[in-house]
């Protein structure tokens, strides 16, 4: 008998939990923020993958196929994520996207087309990168677990109520500590950084790439590096899937200095939360300004 | 060919009319220079036209439509569409023109190939833009821990038949029309397959498939095997390759199509491929390809069956400069005597990219 209650709270234990899937690392953490133990969650891209492409793998398809819900970036982001939906062919799967509530940025005016390069026709999809928006994610997630857990509702309601209030207190402790960083001047490669250069007010001055996907050429690095000459600009950061061949090319030419920052939860060792991506990348850009905070 | 292509236009019209949002439309074409023997030539492998969307919130449509050269027709290449919401089970249905699920590199279109030519002897048995007949397909996703799909279809007519109609003899040349309505006449194939997906790690995954096929003239078993390591956006490494026995009744197929089965007249032919590819940075890939058949592959249709085992071999290189939007292939093999050296330039409009595994 006693194995028996054993086993019954096993199984419950381990199948009575929300399943999720979610397009990023990112999302994934949130989801366990706001979750805790009511949920298993699980992520399609790794931490240090461009998530722009993502291969459609029939293995993808499988863990969505056993998800209650799947939380996608949207903004043309992960437009692959749509084929794993398909794919997975699971009937009772629920699509939520979490930039409907977001202020989104660089919302392009006009027609769009090819020739502006890989540009996001509803606005900059790396909204995550703003602790503000992390926020917002957070408050969709838990609305979306608690309508399907009904009897987890007060256990998300406040999970997000300490969720929330740890990022306030850590934003402030950011903003406070690494004051130093506003108006600093910055060339990024690509432009995944408008939210995060937005909330601690660094300086973007361009990107390696001519266009957003288009790969570095000749003639941009020789107006890169002579930008980085008559401006003074002292940093290049990159995406850690981006080869740092041609930030530390530049570098060779100038005396700019080359980082690379996380730009999803993993993407770099001891970035495990999505705390862990704001505190590692405002450090990594203080030791490289040397504003040495440690 | 002219109904096809109505009749699809018209599939796309009546599907899509349900809806104020208009499906993705695409165009991929592409140039080709071909050197050999001092000679270099131009010509174009096509234009692919390509409309996809949703049609309602359980199924998609999709729609191909191929003019091979300037002298060839339109010709509707698919028109299927394809339920995988909403169907219990794991069930997925499959409906229309389109390429079944058999082998591997059936399924693939030729600007997702890594390099410029389709392997001469699968394009030999399964026809020159490979098996696209029409069709329904039933496959399900079966209860095991790894991804794995049993796929059965039902077909008009059997692979081999394809030829690229001319552009004004199609509704003229008699003689033209009566092959292909001859290569049609069938009394409906079936075919499958039963492939599984397997991650080794994150990075590196295998899959494998064995397909039958059955028809009146002809019956096939096949196996596949696709191997891919990508570590990074940077690199990747993938071998792929496939055999088919394919048993011919060859007196059926040459005197009578509606004779019996007669095993002791069968042809048993073997064909395959391999190739291996590598990417070793963000634009540059190389590879080799080779594949070989137990038969003459000449276009001489009486050499067909002529026992001569057959191998070809090609290097290629691809450059994407600007992600899947422009391609540059090149492609070196031995022609006789010679170097045989070909280039391609694909384009392509509009969200139709290769990024499906």
């Amino acid at each position: 008998m006693k194995k028996a209650i054993i086993l019954l709270i096993l199984f419950s234990f381990l199948f009575g939990k929300v399943t999720v899937v979610t397009s990023t690392t990112d999302l994934a953490d949130i989801v366990k923020q706001v979750g805790g133990d009511r949920v298993m969650v699980t992520s399609i891209a790794r931490g240090n993958q461009d998530p722009h492409y993502v291969e459609i793998l029939p293995s993808y398809m499988m863990k969505v196929r056993k998800a209650d819900i799947y939380f996608m970036v949207g903004l043309e982001l992960d437009l692959w994520a749509q084929y794993i939906i398909d794919g997975s062919r699971n009937r009772k799967l629920e699509v939520v996207d979490c930039s409907v509530e977001i202020n989104k940025m660089e919302v392009p005016i006009g027609k769009v087309d090819a020739s502006m390069g890989d540009i996001h026709q509803f606005g900059n999809p790396h909204y995550w990168l703003d602790p503000e928006n992390g926020k917002l994610i957070a408050r969709i997630i838990t609305r979306k677990l608690s309508a399907l857990d009904v009897e987890g509702q007060e256990y998300y309601n406040n999970k997000l109520a300490d969720f929330e209030q740890r990022v306030d207190l850590a934003l402030e402790k950011w903003e406070s500590q690494f004051s130093n960083l506003v108006g600093k001047k910055i060339i990024f490669y690509h432009n995944s950084w408008p939210y995060f250069a937005a909330r601690f007010g660094l300086k973007t001055v361009d990107f390696l790439e001519p266009k957003p996907g288009i790969t570095p050429s000749p003639s941009k690095l020789n107006q890169i590096i002579q930008l980085i000459k008559s401006n003074d600009i002292e940093l290049i950061a990159s995406e850690t899937y981006f080869s740092d061949r041609v930030p530390k090319f530049i570098a060779t030419k100038t005396s700019v200095k080359t980082v690379m920052l996380a730009q999803s939860v993993g993407a770099l060792d001891g970035v495990v939360s999505y705390f862990d991506l704001f505190e590692t990348n405002l450090r990594i850009l203080s030791k490289a300004y040397g504003l040495e905070n440690d | 060919m002219d109904k096809q292509i109505v009749g699809g236009l018209l599939l796309t019209a009546f599907l899509f009319g349900q809806t104020t949002i208009n499906p993705d439309f695409s165009v991929i074409g592409d140039l080709i220079i071909d050197q050999s023997e001092d000679e270099i030539g131009l010509s174009s492998a096509g234009i692919e036209m390509v409309i996809q969307g949703y049609v309602n919130p359980f199924a998609r449509a999709d729609v191909y439509i191929h003019k091979h050269n300037d002298e060839s027709a339109l010709e509707l290449e698919e028109a299927v569409i394809t339920i995988e919401r909403g169907l219990p089970l794991g069930l997925g249905l499959r409906a229309g023109k389109f390429r079944p699920d058999i082998g591997k590199i059936n399924k693939d279109h030729a600007h997702l190939f890594p390099f410029i030519q389709a392997p001469k002897s699968m394009a030999n048995i399964l026809g020159e833009e490979f098996w696209s007949p029409t069709g329904l397909e039933g496959s399900i996703l079966l209860p095991l821990p790894w991804y794995t799909k049993l796929s059965i279809g039902y077909f008009d007519e059997g692979f081999g038949g394809h030829k690229h109609m001319l552009n004004d003899k199609s509704n003229e040349d008699d003689d033209y029309q009566g092959k292909d309505e001859e290569e049609g006449l069938s009394n409906g194939v079936l075919s499958g397959r039963w492939s599984h997906f397997i991650d080794l790690n994150d990075v590196t995954h295998l899959e494998v498939g064995a397909s039958g096929y059955s028809g009146d003239e002809k019956s096939l078993l096949g196996a596949d095997l696709k191997f891919k390591w990508r570590p990074d956006k940077y690199r990747s490494l993938t071998i792929q390759g496939e055999v088919f026995q394919l048993n011919e009744n060859r007196e059926a197929h040459e005197n009578d199509l509606n004779s019996q089965y007669d095993e002791e007249n069968d042809k048993v032919k073997i064909i395959g491929y391999t190739f291996i590819n590598y990417q070793f940075n963000k634009a540059w890939n190389m590879g080799l390809i080779g594949d070989f058949s137990t038969f003459d592959i000449s276009d001489d249709e009486e050499d067909k069956y002529v026992d001569k085992s057959n191998y070809n071999f090609a290097l290629f290189f691809g450059y994407s400069p600007v992600e899947e939007s422009s391609v540059l292939r090149i492609r070196i093999a031995p022609d006789g005597d010679d170097i045989n050296l070909m280039a391609q330039l694909i384009w392509s409009l509009g969200p139709h990219k290769p990024h499906r595994y």
